[in-house]
């Protein structure tokens, strides 16, 4: 008996694996092309997002704040808000705290006064301050000395406020950019196409 | 005889398969995780952190309208509320889609000089976190730093705020209280400070016609020293800046001002007419105002004195106790002639005058426009506050008070509740061209008419203002905080942040 020889166990020709070989360099390097791209892709978008919620935490902070703010100003480069907050809970380091530790972290009875511009509610005889500042690629809040990063990006955050006084009331403008890293050429229109905008009104009697 | 193809070789694709299928689903899985983290922060997270205090705010509006009825609607304010150790609760109240809750509280704690009540309040606004129970993003930001924890406190199963600080946030009755579902719950407290009605020398809610060509308006601060008329024409004194603050207030557009205007004229939407070039302030065409009608403010802490309980002939009235601006001797008067004097004295304690505080009730006309009208003096040291529901008619000469503080000597002119009547407050000068006094008037829903020139120290707040003769009116800038409260108002806001 006459064993056959099967032909599918035969081996490619060169022809054949060059060209096979060739084929799947080419789908591979752009699988890999693909894959890297898409990787790139996906880091920016999600750094952008990451980025656009950090914008969000900076507005929100600004806006609590200014809210309850007694005094709010700006600096010349706009990139810098100093702001008075009234001294709601007792510390223990204030008098009342040194005094009776037990009124640590309650709430204070205000006082009424009048003055030359009116009544005037005060929670105690100072007040606390709050600075928000950039520094590097982070913001900072900085309350009686006690400093937060609210936000970190080397996206390049940067805050904008404006501090509008009137007659009878004052508000602030904040506008927070930023600069997405998948831009190569850093245009002003990358960054302005970021721009998130809010305006808070000081709730309080304005004092400054 | 033909070999089957071997099965390891289908095996070989069915890997290639799986591992392919694996890599797409850790790909698309890591893509889903991170989007559902920024889903539950930027939609979830944030949208109820800022619902919450939204929620706290309208919490905040329903407490201070109560806080409102107590001087427009008395009867009815905090109507539904629990009233307990001093402290005005209301249930919570849910509203919108995404069921917002609040509730206040709202407690009585100052009275100022005035005897006026100054409210807190304090609110609680809830809103719930939709999505699955994922803490923020502080760990996109590196270690050690919380600002999403920091900011938007969420209590996943337990009350926080609660359980660290006690339901009042002072310490007191700390409870682990679960949830029902995840949440975000925003505090703010809010002061509500009286409005007192004098805040310009002249207000009229109707027409304005006056005064004459030779008057003037002028203003000074007696906590600063007696009035002098030589201040306003001298800026380099020291007092020049209170010197300016006559200002006249028209809730209309008919304004027909004559005489010297030391201060601003406000208008709605009207043209001031004839010597507006002797206004020495701003002219603001667009500052409309309204005035609700005055009601009997609530007596329930005043002490009811029963004699005198009219004013008939020379009446004098010596109060038994000081009192208190909170708490004044309290007469009702049937009724004040027309030719009535009535005289009040301040309260003698072993020969020491006393600050006292009285106040009246005069349920008809107080004098008329005939005879010599209502003569009225109080001695120094008296606070005299005279409320009317019917007309007034005096001679300026015949208002006296001894003390010259305009704010010692108030008269409230009580609404009709008749609209078809009208009220009328008269002022005759009699004595000459200089005869006046010192007094406040508000009377919101009275035609008030001056005649002749009489020299007076004080504010009116009235319906339509008339005056043909040359006033000199002095305004008392320390009056911007005397009187009876007519609205309140929100003056501070906090938010406890804990």
């Amino acid at each position: 008996m006459k064993i056959k020889s099967s032909q599918n166990v035969a081996g490619f020709t060169l022809s054949e694996m060059l060209v096979s070989i060739s084929l799947s360099s080419i789908v591979l390097a752009a699988a890999i092309t693909s894959g890297v791209s898409l990787q790139k892709s996906f880091s920016a978008v999600d750094n952008y997002f990451t980025t656009h919620m950090q914008q969000i935490r900076i507005i929100d902070y600004l806006n609590r704040d200014v809210k309850r703010g007694l005094i709010v100003t700006t600096s010349v480069d706009l990139q810098s808000v100093t702001m008075s907050l009234p001294n709601y809970i007792i510390q223990s380091s204030d008098t009342e705290g040194i005094a009776n530790p037990s009124l640590v972290g309650t709430p204070r009875t205000p006082t009424i006064s009048y003055t030359s511009s009116g009544w005037q509610v005060n929670y105690s005889p100072s007040n606390s301050t709050v600075v928000y500042s950039i520094s590097g690629t982070s913001i900072l809040r900085t309350e009686n000395g006690v400093v937060t990063t609210i936000a970190s990006s080397t996206d390049q955050l940067v805050p904008s406020t404006t501090d509008v006084e009137l007659a009878n009331t004052e508000y602030a403008k904040t506008s927070v950019t930023f600069s997405p890293i998948f831009t190569s050429n850093g245009s002003v229109a990358s960054r302005t196409g970021t721009s998130l905008y809010a305006t808070a009104y000081l709730r309080n009697k304005r004092r400054g | 005889m033909r070999k089957p193809i071997q099965s390891s070789e289908r095996g070989n694709v069915l890997l290639c398969v799986l591992c392919t299928i694996l890599v797409v689903s850790i790909i698309g899985g890591n893509v889903l995780l991170n989007c559902m983290t920024r889903y539950n922060a930027a939609s979830s997270q944030v949208r109820s952190w800022k619902e919450s205090i939204d929620a706290a705010e309208t919490g905040g509006d329903i407490a201070y309208a109560e806080v409102r009825k107590k001087i427009l609607d008395p009867t009815h304010a905090f109507s539904g509320w629990t009233y307990s150790g001093g402290v005005y609760s209301n249930s919570p109240v849910t509203y919108g889609n995404d069921s917002l809750a609040t509730s206040a509280k709202v407690d009585l704690f100052y009275y100022d000089p005035n005897g006026n009540p100054w409210y807190r309040i304090r609110t609680t606004g809830t809103a719930p976190v939709l999505g699955l129970k994922r803490v923020g993003m502080d760990d996109r930001m590196g270690p050690n730093n919380h600002g999403d924890s920091l900011l938007r406190k969420i209590d996943f199963n337990y009350d926080h705020f609660v359980a660290t600080y006690g339901p009042n946030g002072d310490g007191l009755n700390k409870a682990l209280v679960p949830v029902s579902r995840p949440q975000v719950t925003r505090r703010v407290e809010l002061i509500s400070a009286p409005i007192t009605p004098f805040e310009a020398a002249i207000k009229a809610g109707g027409t304005f016609y006056g005064l004459g060509s030779a008057a003037y308006v002028d203003s000074y601060r007696s906590s600063t020293g007696a009035y002098d008329p030589n201040v306003r024409l001298n800026p380099n004194d020291p007092r020049y800046i209170d010197a300016l603050s006559g200002t006249v207030e028209i809730n209309s557009a008919v304004a027909t001002i004559m005489g010297n205007i030391y201060g601003n004229v406000y208008t709605n939407g009207g043209t001031v007419t004839k010597n507006t070039a002797s206004i020495t302030g701003i002219i603001d065409n667009n500052v409309p105002f309204s005035l609700t009608p005055f009601r009997m403010p609530d007596i329930s802490g005043w002490t009811y004195v029963s004699n005198p309980s009219a004013v008939t002939g020379n009446t004098t009235i010596n109060p038994p106790a000081a009192g208190s601006p909170e708490s004044p001797s309290y007469y009702l008067m049937t009724s004040f002639v027309t030719n009535g004097n009535l005289t009040v004295n301040a309260y003698n304690n072993n020969g020491t005058l006393q600050e006292t505080y009285v106040a009246m009730h005069v349920t008809g006309d107080v004098g008329s426009t005939s005879g010599q009208g209502a003569s009225i003096t109080i001695a120094n040291h008296v606070h005299l506050e005279v409320y009317f529901d019917g007309n007034f008619g005096a001679k300026a000469q015949n208002i006296i008070n001894n003390s010259g503080f305009a704010g010692n000597l108030q008269f409230y002119a009580i609404s009709p509740t008749d609209p078809s009547v009208q009220q009328t407050i008269d002022l005759n000068s009699g004595g000459g061209s200089t005869a006046g006094f010192a007094a406040v008037f508000y009377a919101p829903s009275a035609n008030f008419t001056v005649n002749g020139g009489p020299d007076i120290v004080g504010a009116i707040v009235c319906k339509n203002f008339y005056a043909n003769g040359n006033v000199h009116w002095h305004y008392d800038r320390a009056l911007d905080n005397t009187g009876d409260a007519v609205d309140y108002r929100l003056i501070s806001y906090v938010e406890d942040t804990r």
